[in-house]
């Protein structure tokens, strides 16, 4: 009594704290007998998890009999892949599994919401000079809390799965040094922790076998092994808004009480629900109900091509569901002794029926011996171990706020998994549910599901969406099977994974092409990129007039614009030396990249002039020859210009004198229409600069040829269109060289057709795709054809992204899927038709506004099929100014642009490329020391530069 | 690639027809027969408890007892849901924890704590100030042998 009271006084706060952690009834059992010898702690009472897991050492669970190593597998891509690579992932599970022999295995796949808070924070750290706020528009902040509303609406999460394998069974010593762990830590510390010592080599192994391509899997971390306990022992209930620190050293027993005292389950019985019920932190007071159901039989599964991997096919619920399976991999006697079992039931039934009664037997029995000597030939035939059997249980639990809710969500379970994979709902709800908390034993061995473990590993539970990255701006959602937001940084390739900036994104009529490129440019406009934009028809100008952009935009149409303003000669960039400064030896780079400006600027002077004559006289090789001589007479200085071409064609004295004089006079001819192209004396339009954040170029009323239609065929009008068009894009590209290398740029040029029709179009891409990263440049290229960026060769490997968007032609279909560089002939053709179009024949009047999707290749491996989302209330005026669909009922008259541009339709012909295009697009490959060989004097040796002036 | 389970191997019907050349109308499977002949002995034993003599009638009537109990029984079990897993799942019906509605605790009262505007104090007795006297010397003396009691009590500083 005396000794008590003393103990009483002396008893720390440490102690006073673990008391009240105890307090439950439920949970406290008091041994007041033990533990007397140590002064202190005798009025202590100890505490017992109500769970069986007792410690958490790492990844590892210790319940009272059974150690577990706890792995996240990572998530892995399943859609737009080949059948064969699905296929080489499913197997690589089964051998995984395979390996596990004699082992349990605890699947969970649990869910945690979207981190938009951490993608908040990374997208804010990654806007780094960003758009100063224009007072009375909106903000970035409000943009930002938008941006966050938007997503929360969605409430998406990401799905986790973690892999429990048993490591060992634990003896009574183990228990008995565990429950003394106290006292010997003082006395013998070694004691305690020998046991998982002891299992070091053991997990290790396991670590090696789980880590493996094909589940991925690592250790979980402690935080992870946290959120796995705690969405396990508060199972449906919303995920916690925060969770209790993590602790640096192991759990102990007490330390569970964290995640045991989260919630509790209760249940009437035969109910068909369990209640979960939080007690502490952002669930208290929160009720669900939660229904646990479990697979049972199921039909023969045609996995990569037909069916979904059956684990994942859940994830199309628009609830969370989460799942708990058990996995005994079975050793390979076991097996054969028990099929040796069943064959011998099925022969004596056969003959009870037959000898004994002469009744004829049923063909199930037939068919069971069929499938048993399958089986034992499965097993035993091949050296790979797919043919390894398992016996496992798989459990999914949904959840409702009442009870109504829950069971509907169930009944949508069953009628998602209908007819293949029967889904039952079985009564002992509570020790099922009890069955998703790490470390609980199995609670009943009903519904037991027998198959191999390539049937196991096809479930794929790790099959996901993944694109994209965790801290661009937000795009939009997955819309395959698992819906998951999608953030892109254009400028995380060049940064981080020195890849290029090229971006195809190519869309037919009406499929939203101008709209997510508008978005992409506005929302990255906001986080502190620049952009110029060549949009030759004009619409995206409407982004300059977007209040909060105005003071940093500047539209300009080229047909408007000052005489001069798309000189072939000054649209090259003359290279500065300050930007070769990070080269080893900088003042050769600098001449070495002038003397290829030069010859850039001279090749685009040959190409414009050449495609501004008639057909039939610039395929005349005189009159490459007079051209070539005369560009050369120019030079490729920065100050020329294209009236000096045709002084010098003028001038030309060699036996082609008088077709230099007709050439001459052709050029002549269209010079007023050229009035851009050559700029009037003293007024370089290239004087004045300009720092705007957005330049959109237009170039609205141009003539451009129709699709399809060959070079040979095209107007006067179409060919300069072209040509201008090939002039705007060396423009837009110019843009680039005038800002800070670092600096986050992005171009856009739409119609970009005609890179594929001009000689010097491959030159440009090749600039892009070089400079692109050097220059942190996003490029982003829109056709309607894919076939147009198909035929510049080397281009697919140049590109870094894509974005396809609805195709109703079956080759452009095929090309796009090259593009995406995804498996062509498998189906996915049908994806691409389908994007974005309104199920059934409903023909209504009115318009289709449901948003565009369109399949996303991010360079990084993903490729999903999405939905652009800009549809948050503070994307309003956006979604406004973006809306390109006329309308006639729309007060705002388009100009009259469109009668100018009339289709004048010459009768469609196959396109034959004349070899001097050919040639062209050859000689160019070879960099441009072409002009030498072809007009046959020059000697093609010495630097190039140094013959600038030979006439 | 087509997988499928396994289970159809283990869900072999295994029936008794009855003895060679004397087939039943009716089959069963072996279970059925097991749950049968224990369902009939719980009968019989628990008609001789409510006082039924042993007969022809009582034994039909427990004969059909029997048929539609073991009716109902295995009407409720499978290969999916064998015996003993409805068993364990029944029992675990019984034991899950129910919603506690009788509260417990309640407003916390300290009515029953007896309070004491004064602690005891040391009465003025002469044991006491022999006490106080020693005390104060063992302050003085503080070089000399301590007392295990008075360790780690801080004693004020000396002037």
């Amino acid at each position: 009594m005396f000794g008590r009271r003393r103990d009483r006084d002396r008893r720390s706060a440490q102690h006073i704290a673990q008391h009240a952690a105890a307090a439950d009834p439920r949970n406290k059992q008091v041994y007041s007998k033990r533990g007397r010898r140590l002064p202190g702690e005798s009025a202590v009472p100890s505490y017992t998890p109500s769970i069986s897991a007792r410690s958490i050492d790492g990844h590892l669970l210790r319940t009272g009999q059974e150690v577990y190593a706890w792995y996240k597998l990572a998530p892995q891509r399943w859609s737009f892949r080949s059948d064969s690579q699905r296929q080489d992932l499913i197997a690589a599970i089964a051998g995984q599994y395979a390996e596990l022999q004699g082992r349990w295995m605890h699947l969970r796949v649990t869910t945690r919401p979207y981190p938009i808070r951490m993608w908040a924070e990374a997208h804010v750290h990654n806007a780094v000079k960003r758009l100063p706020d224009t007072p009375g528009t909106l903000t970035f902040d409000d943009y930002m809390v938008g941006e966050q509303q938007q997503l929360m609406g969605r409430s998406m999460a990401e799905k986790e799965v973690y892999l429990g394998v048993q490591v060992q069974t634990r003896n009574m010593m183990d228990r008995a040094v565990e429950r003394a762990a106290p006292v010997l830590r003082k006395v013998f510390p070694d004691a305690v922790d020998a046991e998982l010592v002891a299992l070091d080599s053991e997990v290790e192994h396991l670590d090696q076998v789980i880590g493996s391509a094909g589940l991925d899997g690592r250790p979980a971390t402690a935080e992870e092994m946290s959120w796995l306990m705690h969405r396990s022992c508060s199972l449906g209930l919303p995920a916690p808004r925060n969770l209790p620190a993590v602790p640096g050293a192991a759990w102990e027993p007490e330390d569970l009480a964290s995640f045991t005292d989260a919630a509790d389950f209760h249940q009437e019985p035969y109910s068909p629900t369990v209640t979960v019920r939080g007690r502490t932190g952002s669930n208290a007071g929160i009720k669900r109900h939660v229904a646990v159901l479990t697979v049972g039989l199921m039909h023969g599964l045609q996995i990569p091509e037909v069916d979904d991997p059956w684990v994942q096919r859940a994830d199309r619920l628009p609830a969370a569901v989460e799942w708990s399976a058990r996995i005994y991999v079975r050793r390979p006697e076991e097996v054969s002794g028990e099929l040796q079992r069943q064959m011998n039931k099925v022969r004596s039934q056969v003959r009870h029926y037959t000898d004994e009664h002469e009744l004829e037997p049923p063909q199930s029995l037939a068919r069971q011996a069929g499938r048993v000597l399958e089986i034992d030939d499965e097993m035993t035939s091949g050296f790979t171990a797919l043919g390894t059997r398992v016996r496992s249980w798989w459990r999914l639990a949904v959840s409702g706020p009442t009870e109504r809710d829950a069971l509907r969500l169930a009944q949508s379970l069953l009628d998602l998994y209908k007819p293949k994979v029967a889904i039952e709902h079985p009564e002992a709800q509570y020790a099922l549910a009890r069955e998703f908390i790490p470390g609980e034993p199995l609670s009943s061995a009903a519904y037991l599901r027998r198959g191999s473990v390539l049937w196991a590993a096809s479930a794929v539970p790790t099959a996901t969406a993944e694109v994209g990255d965790r801290r661009g701006i937000l795009l939009g959602e997955t819309c395959t099977a698992t819906r998951r937001p999608v953030a892109w940084d254009p400028w995380m390739a060049q940064e981080l994974r020195d890849a290029s900036g090229l971006t195809a994104m190519v869309a037919g009529l009406g499929a939203g092409k101008s709209f997510l490129g508008g978005g992409i440019v506005y929302k990255t406009l906001r986080s502190g990129a620049h952009w110029t934009l060549l949009d030759p028809s004009g619409p995206l100008a409407a982004l300059c007039d977007l209040p909060e952009l105005r003071p940093y935009a500047r539209p300009i149409n080229l047909l408007n614009a000052q005489p001069g303003i798309l000189n072939p000669y000054r649209v090259v960039a003359e290279p500065l030396l300050e930007h070769f400064y990070d080269e080893e030896d900088p003042e050769r780079a600098w001449r070495r990249e002038k003397a290829l400006a030069a010859a850039t600027r001279r090749r685009l002077v040959l190409d414009v002039l050449s495609g501004l004559l008639p057909f039939e006289v610039a395929r005349l090789p005189q009159t490459r020859i007079v051209l070539l001589r005369a560009v050369r007479t120019v030079g490729g200085r920065f100050d020329a210009h294209p009236g000096m071409v045709f002084e010098a064609l003028r001038r030309d004295a060699s036996e082609h004198h008088e077709h230099a004089v007709v050439v001459a006079d052709f050029l002549d001819e269209m010079r007023e229409r050229m009035s851009l192209l050559i700029p009037e004396r003293d007024a370089d339009p290239y004087d004045e600069q300009r720092d705007d954040r957005l330049t959109v170029l237009t170039m609205a009323g141009l003539n451009l040829p129709k699709d399809g239609v060959g070079r040979e065929h095209w107007t006067d009008a179409e060919a300069l269109g072209v040509e201008m068009l090939n002039l705007a894009a060396w423009l837009t590209q110019r843009s680039i060289y005038d800002r800070p290398k670092d600096l986050r740029k992005g171009v856009w040029i739409d119609e970009a057709f005609f890179l594929s029709e001009v000689p010097t179009g491959r030159v440009l891409m090749n600039r892009f795709a070089r400079d692109s990263r050097k220059w942190n440049v996003r490029v982003l290229l829109s056709s309607q054809i894919p076939a147009d960026f198909l035929k510049i060769q080397g281009f697919v490997a140049l590109l870094d992204s894509v974005f396809v968007g609805r195709l109703d032609d079956d080759q452009a279909q095929a090309d796009a899927l090259r593009l995406l560089k995804v498996p062509v002939g498998a189906g996915y053709e049908q994806v691409v038709a389908s994007l974005g179009r309104r199920p059934g024949g409903e023909r209504q009047t009115e318009r289709d506004r449901a948003p565009r999707q369109f399949i996303f290749g991010d360079g990084a491996g993903g490729v999903e099929r999405i939905r652009i989302d800009f549809s948050g209330p503070h994307l309003e005026h956006l979604r406004a100014g973006l809306d390109t669909t006329p309308d006639a009922l729309r007060d705002r008259a388009d100009g009259p642009d469109e009668e100018i541009s009339a289709p004048q339709l010459p009768p469609a012909q196959k396109y034959v490329p004349d070899e001097i295009d050919d040639e062209l697009a050859a000689d160019l490959e070879l960099g441009m020391t072409e002009e030498e060989q072809l007009v046959g004097h020059g000697d093609g040796s010495g630097p190039r530069h140094g013959r600038e002036g030979i006439a | 690639m087509r997988v499928r389970t396994d289970d159809e191997v283990y869900r072999v019907d295994a029936v008794w027809l009855g003895p060679p050349k004397a087939t039943f109308p009716w089959r069963a499977r072996y279970v059925a027969w097991g749950v049968g002949i224990v369902v009939f002995l719980v009968v019989l034993t628990v008609e001789r408890r409510m006082g039924f003599g042993f007969g022809f009638f009582t034994t039909a009537w427990a004969f059909v007892i029997t048929i539609v109990l073991t009716r109902f029984i295995t009407a409720r079990i499978s290969h999916e849901r064998p015996l003993t897993a409805v068993v364990a799942m029944w029992v675990r019906e019984l034991t899950a924890p129910r919603e506690r509605t009788a509260s417990t605790g309640g407003a916390a009262s300290a009515a029953r704590i007896r309070v004491n505007p004064q602690r005891p104090r040391p009465q003025n007795t002469k044991r006491a100030r022999t006490q106080a006297k020693n005390r104060v010397q063992a302050q003085h003396r503080r070089t000399t042998s301590r007392k295990k009691e008075v360790r780690g009590v801080r004693t004020p500083a000396r002037p």
